[in-house]
């Protein structure tokens, strides 16, 4: 139970850094954005091409070859490119579907397209094969209760950092404070002199970095797959309702959450054998959660989302 | 203009394949006949009722498993033989009330929610289903699926069928597959023109207009929505039998969320909300993907089977979206029928 505890939590912290940049998109923009998962995805793809070998061909039908570049520096790059990109999808996209006033089921669809289309994208140019960042194997070591190599207790560290530093943003800023504003309101954040459309641009750059770094993270902790991103897309909604749809700090929680439950239950007598089944529990949390309690666990309180 | 579209597309295969157009004409049309059953179903929900169902795979399956699961067959790793059992008509009138019932148990719970709520609980519960199917490997064959099911259907293929197979060098037991589910599109379309057209039918609009108004006049609007669920998922069933049946084996990993985005993509192409738009939807679909297929294998030559699979999903992502932005109500859809800017607040 301990051991799954240990992993839960590596599992959690991807999962509540992706809620974390869903919810802050779907509180601005009111967008459900099933696409989410592919900006997830192109963080760690990004940052393979970076940093493999130069010599080992893995992108674009085996044809290009990666840039062999430090894998700190590619991180870096990578994460900018996913904010560039979703800077992107906003300015070419979404806020013409906005301007236009299309709604948001019709919006939520054209999210639901975008994603099919990257993720295959993704499939043409990295290959459908199971690949791993150019690391070394490390051995577990104890922390605490739980075993986990060097470099995961590192992303679990880094995760934590930035979570604080995304709740002090969002509290102490001022285009932090001027998100929540667009959030409550925007009509009356417009009248505050706020540019909601700036604020939004800004929000999906932010919220695409923070996809992408969660897809390394998860690209570290596991492996890199052209559909990593989809396959947890839907425990990234399930962490994102329990903490209370729209709010940040409630995403924080509710992913680690959902990150914990989807493992230990792995533990536990009932499932013994079912292993596969795991997500399905973090599934029926997550509709139950819509059913009973919509607002989630934090939804009421106004904390520091 | 659709018409004129689909008899295009269709003219386009003999165009584009020298050797056995025919061949690969009804080999599309079989599917594009399942598939437009499966978007005729989801048009019910969204087109007709307004709820955003994303969670169509899990209906076909319940359809396919159920009705699989009752005749004879043989499931699991050792191909564990289940040789007793319905007759298949049986059988399929089970699983078509198998996944209406799915429905009623989905909807129950979730049909109150709002639009978007609505997707995500029916993704994740489709979700939940495929999982659930591919863990219970004693009953459902799991990941090894259930195979030697066929017979059940095909001891009833007419003689004229096998004749005309042969003549071609057709596939008979698909071309059997393939005419059931247009003879089953018929059936549901002539039924449903007469349940739309009843007060019934004008009740369902009225609620994906103006669900207070519904309620203000005493109808059980939430009652009328579970009744649509459950239409459109028994319809989904059927569609997913005859999936089955033409794939000749079953596999969970048929029921993905891909197979829900598909059947979106044909109903939007068709026009949400348009009885007959589904039919020709799925026929222009099936014959844009068939050949992306080729066209994929030309311009990528050194890319492996999985990616060239994949280039036909980069066209339904892009069809999806685009369709979405400039032609929201489809090739066939009526602007007036059409209730997309329902506004989440």
């Amino acid at each position: 139970m301990i051991e799954q505890f240990g992993n839960g939590l590596l599992l959690g912290i991807i999962i509540s850094v992706a809620s974390v940049a869903l919810s802050l998109l779907y509180g601005v923009t009111r967008i459900v954005n099933f696409a989410h998962g592919e900006i997830i995805a192109l963080g760690a793809i990004m940052t393979l091409f970076f940093s493999n070998p130069i010599d080992s061909k893995i992108l674009f039908l085996d044809r290009f070859a990666p840039l062999g570049i430090n894998f700190s520096i590619s991180i870096v790059i990578a994460i900018l490119i996913c904010g560039i990109f979703g800077g992107l999808l906003e300015i070419f996209l979404f806020r013409p579907l906005r301007k236009s006033e299309v709604g948001n089921i019709a919006v939520l669809v054209v999210t639901i397209g975008l994603s099919i289309f990257f993720r295959h994208l993704y499939l043409l140019f990295a290959t459908g094969r199971v690949q791993n960042f150019p690391l070394e194997l490390e051995r577990r070591q104890t922390y605490l209760f739980f075993d986990m190599t060097p470099r995961n207790f590192q992303v679990l560290i880094a995760g934590l950092i930035v979570m604080i530093f995304i709740g002090l943003f969002l509290s102490y800023t001022k285009i932090g404070k001027a998100m929540r504003a667009v959030r409550d309101s925007n009509e009356l954040a417009n009248v505050s002199g706020i540019n909601s459309d700036n604020i939004i641009l800004f929000t999906w750059i932010a919220s695409s970095m923070l996809a992408g770094l969660a897809g390394i993270f998860q690209a570290i902790i596991n492996d890199v797959r052209y559909n990593m991103g989809f396959l947890i897309l839907l425990l990234i909604f399930a962490g994102t309702v329990l903490g209370g749809i729209g709010t940040s700090f409630g995403a924080m929680v509710g992913g680690l959450l959902i990150g914990i439950f989807v493992q230990v239950s792995v533990a536990l007598p009932f499932m013994e054998g079912h292993t596969e089944a795991k997500n399905a529990v973090a599934l029926a949390i997550m509709i139950l959660i819509l059913l009973f309690r919509p607002q989630g666990i934090f939804g009421q309180k106004e904390r520091i989302s | 203009m659709t018409i004129f579209l689909t008899t295009g597309s269709i003219y386009l295969v003999f165009i584009l394949n020298e050797e056995g157009p025919l061949r690969i004409l009804f080999n599309l049309l079989t599917f594009a006949g399942i598939y437009g059953l499966a978007a005729i179903g989801l048009n019910v929900h969204f087109g007709l009722t307004g709820l955003l169902n994303f969670g169509h795979a899990s209906f076909m399956g319940v359809g396919a498993y159920v009705t699989l699961l009752l005749i004879p067959h043989a499931a699991g790793r050792e191909g564990e033989i289940t040789d007793t059992g319905l007759t298949f008509f049986p059988a399929l009138v089970i699983g078509i009330i198998a996944a209406a019932l799915f429905g009623l148990l989905l909807g129950l719970p979730a049909i109150r929610l709002r639009g978007d709520y609505l997707a995500i609980v029916t993704i994740a519960a489709a979700e939940i289903f495929r999982l659930l199917v591919r863990d219970l490997e004693s009953v459902t064959g799991g990941v090894y699926g259930i195979i030697n099911f066929s017979e059940s259907l095909q001891i009833y293929k007419p003689e004229f069928l096998i004749n005309f197979s042969e003549r071609f060098e057709l596939n008979s037991s698909q071309m059997w597959v393939g005419l059931l589910s247009w003879i089953s599109i018929f059936i549901v379309l002539i039924l449903l023109r007469r349940l739309t057209n009843s007060p019934w039918g004008r009740a369902l609009r009225a609620v994906r207009e103006d669900e207070d108004a519904v309620r203000a006049l005493g109808k059980n609007a939430i009652w009328l929505k579970l009744q649509s669920f459950m239409l459109g998922a028994g319809i989904a069933g059927l569609a997913g039998v005859f999936l089955a049946f033409n794939y000749g084996s079953l596999q969970t990993t048929t029921f993905v969320p891909l197979l829900t985005f598909y059947v979106w993509a044909i109903m939007i192409l068709g026009g949400v909300g348009s009885l007959t738009g589904p039919i020709f939807g799925s026929i222009i679909f099936w014959v844009i993907i068939s050949e992306t297929d080729r066209l994929a294998q030309l311009i990528f030559e050194n890319a492996n089977g999985q990616q060239l699979a994949g280039v036909r999903f980069i066209l339904v992502g892009l069809l999806i979206m685009l369709l979405m932005i400039f032609r929201p109500s489809g090739l066939l859809g009526k602007k007036e029928e059409l209730l997309l800017d329902v506004k989440s607040s």
